[in-house]
């Protein structure tokens, strides 16, 4: 299986207008190559990278991050709870 | 409220320090009267887990409850709650003081917050990232 899913939240999700994509990842994908391919297709996020934290399978990750088919990648904004 | 109560007791506890965070009229500058929290749940309830953990590792805590609410809700409401029960008051302080604000830092929670004119106040973490 290549394919995972990418969630968004918050206001990144409010500015993409999407809340969940499906992507066919290659084998050297990393959590940061994935947030990357979002930014080309949706030039707004990119301002974002300084500050969204990226979570796979609902844990946070480094960017780093391998990814693999079958994965959930989260693009989380700086949260504002509590 | 009555719930968190029943369940942070502990005949045990010589202290129980509770926390309430609540919906404020104002925000960066703006009159606000309702506000909207968004969460990716199953990830926020694993997050507060955590926080759980990490809480009973440093304290010695009878009981402890974590709770956030989501969705609409108005001015005065009650947004989230920490409470802590423990031997004494200093680690019951701690503690709750700690839960509170490790669940600012790190669980997936939004909020989004709305004027009475139904404008939507941007807070200064977007302001700084669209900058």
């Amino acid at each position: 299986m290549t394919d995972i899913v990418v969630k968004l939240f918050g206001p990144v999700r409010d500015i993409v207008g999407e809340e969940e994509f499906h992507f066919k990842v290659s084998p050297d994908e990393t959590a940061a190559t994935v947030f990357e391919a979002l930014c080309a297709r949706y030039p707004d996020l990119s301002r974002w990278r300084p500050v969204v934290r990226l979570a796979v399978n609902l844990e946070y990750v480094q960017f780093n991050h391998h990814v693999s088919g079958g994965d959930e990648v989260c693009i989380i904004p700086p949260v504002s709870g509590g | 409220m009555t719930e968190v109560w029943e369940k942070v007791q502990h005949p045990s506890a010589g202290g129980i320090d509770l926390f309430v965070g609540t919906v404020r009229n104002h925000s960066s500058g703006e009159t606000i009267d309702r506000l909207e929290y968004t969460s990716y749940v199953p990830m926020a309830e694993r997050e507060m887990a955590k926080i759980e953990t990490a809480i009973r590792s440093r304290w010695p805590v009878y009981n402890a409850v974590l709770i956030h609410r989501i969705g609409m809700l108005n001015v005065g409401e009650i947004a989230v709650v920490t409470a802590v029960s423990s031997s004494h008051r200093n680690e019951a302080f701690e503690a709750c003081r700690f839960a509170i604000d490790a669940i600012k830092l790190s669980v997936p929670i939004w909020k989004k917050e709305f004027t009475p004119a139904g404008g939507i106040v941007v807070s200064s973490a977007e302001h700084g990232s669209v900058s």
